[in-house]
């Protein structure tokens, strides 16, 4: 597997002093580099053992709510080819612990913090939006794409939800917001659009891929929630077919590609099919410095890549 | 290869970039990531069931009873880690003892000595033998691995005793390594019963010296339902080392989760080991 930390050929053990060549910048926000952290992969107790996370470009903390989820009972998770498959349901201590714990925690040690935003309903994605407004977190990304809550997929592949839900929190701050997209809908360039047009600063996409596995042995589901969001290698030509349907649809809209990457090479592939910067998710299950070394790899590919290099320090695009 | 050469081999190379990968972390003040590392051994103990010893001075120096390694097959398509329990550590060796459930482990069973595979660890909390007491260490089929671990661990301490209490479906393949450590050994298979008989048979035996007895276990749930509720009668304090299908193995993806009267907690990261009293469990 290319993506192991144990491919001398393909990686870099010098992680930790690394000196950041190619920033990028997303609706206006610097950052020091193209690769941040997946919503969902990232918690900040878990990782900081790992590297220093403000080397990122961007960290995406997990979905907060306005009170404490408990998430999914029983089996969260089952593997797929080259995949994970998870159901959490967005498990969470609700957006005021964030405020006092993992945000501080972050700006102290100069994080770029997009804090992920998650609900059932318009109405709690407004009272998340409306504690994060005056926080110090730098972007706002709205999760209308979770396939493991009621509510968090329907919004995000309904185009008149969609656009009633982002022009309600378009007026409740002047923070960049980004709206996550599913890719489980027939043309994502609607809801895609319907993001633009209500007010989005920014695009990330694809969340993960409805899927699920059965135990032949008991003829169930394996997990409990029955289906769960495919992520992992396996996810990768998905992610990036919609980042290029949605460039080549919305040229000037910033869109943080994401699906499927565990090296610099493929978020390569992301940023020349029209993305302005990547994240790193499932990835970080199978190796938590996965993040760090992609953008570690990437910044030395774009070395020989000048012409990409330079339109992404603008805030421009390949595509 | 020729003999004359001195190009390394890719396994030496890789060998290499595994000890790099710890050595960079460890000297930034960081956990080791993922890491290659040697097989130094792998037997079978019985039908599909298969110990397996690492060469990893980290996770050697630093790996308690309880903790557990990610593992990670060599097949693409699989790219999960799979958790196991450490049961040994000689110096810079680190045995695990896993049973074949599926096509990963499989995989796993079927390496050599000599041959590498990636690791990450130790991950999760240890059982707290800081107490002098008579730990008695119950096991239920393939939870042995962290009992004979923690059989090891109190050896090593002049206040404590152990008293292994292991439950088999048939043959009592972990015996001959728990009885190297611990001060008394029993065991018991299907055809008698199960461990919670072997608990009611040794009763007395556990209150014979000074020590109080504090029970450790691991295995089936059921089992651990079962000795927690054992222990809940005579108020003997209880450690249980959960299992759950996990993610990372190291808390960051909320995957493998378990019931507690503080909430949903992390298997991984929170546990695997929790009180009696943490779990609810009467």
């Amino acid at each position: 597997m290319t993506a192991t930390a144990a491919n001398p050929e393909t990686e870099t053990v010098d992680l930790y002093d690394h000196e950041w060549k190619h920033p990028t910048v997303v609706a206006g926000v610097p950052w020091k580099n193209p690769v941040g952290t997946a919503s969902g992969t990232f918690q900040y107790a878990a990782v900081r053992w790992f590297y220093d996370v403000s080397q990122l470009g961007a960290v995406t903390t997990k979905g907060v709510s306005p009170v404490p989820w408990e998430g999914n009972p029983g089996v969260r998770t089952a593997e797929g080819p080259a995949s994970n498959i998870n159901a959490v349901g967005l498990q969470n201590p609700g957006v005021d612990h964030y405020l006092v714990d993992d945000l501080p925690k972050l700006k102290k040690i100069g994080a770029n913090v997009v804090a992920n935003v998650a609900g059932h309903c318009d109405d709690d994605y407004a009272e998340v939006v409306a504690k994060l407004a005056d926080s110090p977190a730098d972007m706002l990304e709205i999760n209308v794409s979770c396939p493991n809550v009621s509510g968090g997929l329907s919004v995000g592949a309904d185009p008149v939800a969609l656009d009633r839900l982002i022009t309600r929190l378009r007026r409740m701050t002047d923070k960049p917001l980004i709206v996550k997209l599913t890719p489980n809908v027939t043309d994502i360039t609607v809801p895609a659009r319907a993001a633009v047009e209500a007010g989005a600063d920014a695009l990330s996409l694809i969340n993960t891929v409805v899927g699920m596995r059965i135990n032949t042995r008991t003829g169930k589901p394996i997990i409990d929630h029955v289906t769960g969001g495919v992520s992992g290698p396996a996810v990768l030509p998905i992610g990036l077919a919609r980042v290029w349907q949605v460039r080549t649809a919305l040229p000037d809209i910033p869109i943080i590609g994401l699906g499927g990457i565990d090296t610099g090479e493929k978020a390569l592939e992301y940023l020349y099919a029209g993305a302005n910067a990547v994240e790193v998710g499932a990835a970080a299950l199978f190796d938590p410095v996965a993040p760090l070394r992609v953008a570690c790899e990437l910044d030395d590919l774009l070395d020989d890549r000048p012409e990409l290099a330079a339109k992404l320090a603008e805030g421009k695009t390949w595509r | 290869m020729t003999a004359d050469t001195f190009i390394p081999t890719a396994t030496e190379e890789r060998l290499a970039h595994g000890r790099a990968v710890v050595d960079a972390a460890v000297s930034h003040g960081f956990f080791p990531p993922r890491h290659t590392v040697e097989i130094a051994d792998v037997i079978e103990l019985d039908a599909g069931v298969i110990r397996l010893t690492i060469r990893d001075p980290y996770i050697a120096a630093h790996g308690r009873p309880a903790q557990f390694v990610d593992f990670f097959t060599h097949d693409p398509l699989k790219p999960m880690p799979r958790p196991f329990g450490i049961s040994e550590i000689q110096d810079d060796l680190v045995s695990f003892i896993f049973a074949v459930v599926g096509k990963g482990t499989g995989e796993l069973a079927g390496l050599k000595a000599g041959d590498v595979i990636d690791v990450m660890g130790p991950l999760g909390h240890a059982f707290d033998t800081k107490k002098p007491a008579n730990y008695v260490l119950v096991a239920g089929g393939l939870g042995v691995p962290p009992l004979i671990h923690a059989a090891q661990h109190i050896a090593g301490d002049e206040n404590s005793e152990s008293t292994a209490v292991f439950g088999y479906r048939k043959n009592h393949f972990a015996d001959e390594y728990v009885d190297r450590y611990a001060d008394r050994t029993y065991s018991i298979d299907e055809s008698e019963g199960n461990v919670v008989t072997l608990l009611d048979r040794i009763e007395n035996e556990l209150h014979d010296g000074d020590l109080p007895p504090v029970i450790l276990s691991c295995g089936p749930l059921p089992m651990m339902k079962a000795v927690a509720s054992w222990a809940a009668k005579r108020d003997m304090p209880c450690q249980l080392s959960l299992e759950q299908r996990m993610g990372c193995g190291y808390g960051t993806c909320v995957l493998c989760t378990t019931d507690t009267v503080n909430g949903r907690l992390k298997v991984c990261a929170d546990g695997p080991v929790f009180t009696r009293e943490q779990l609810g469990w009467e």
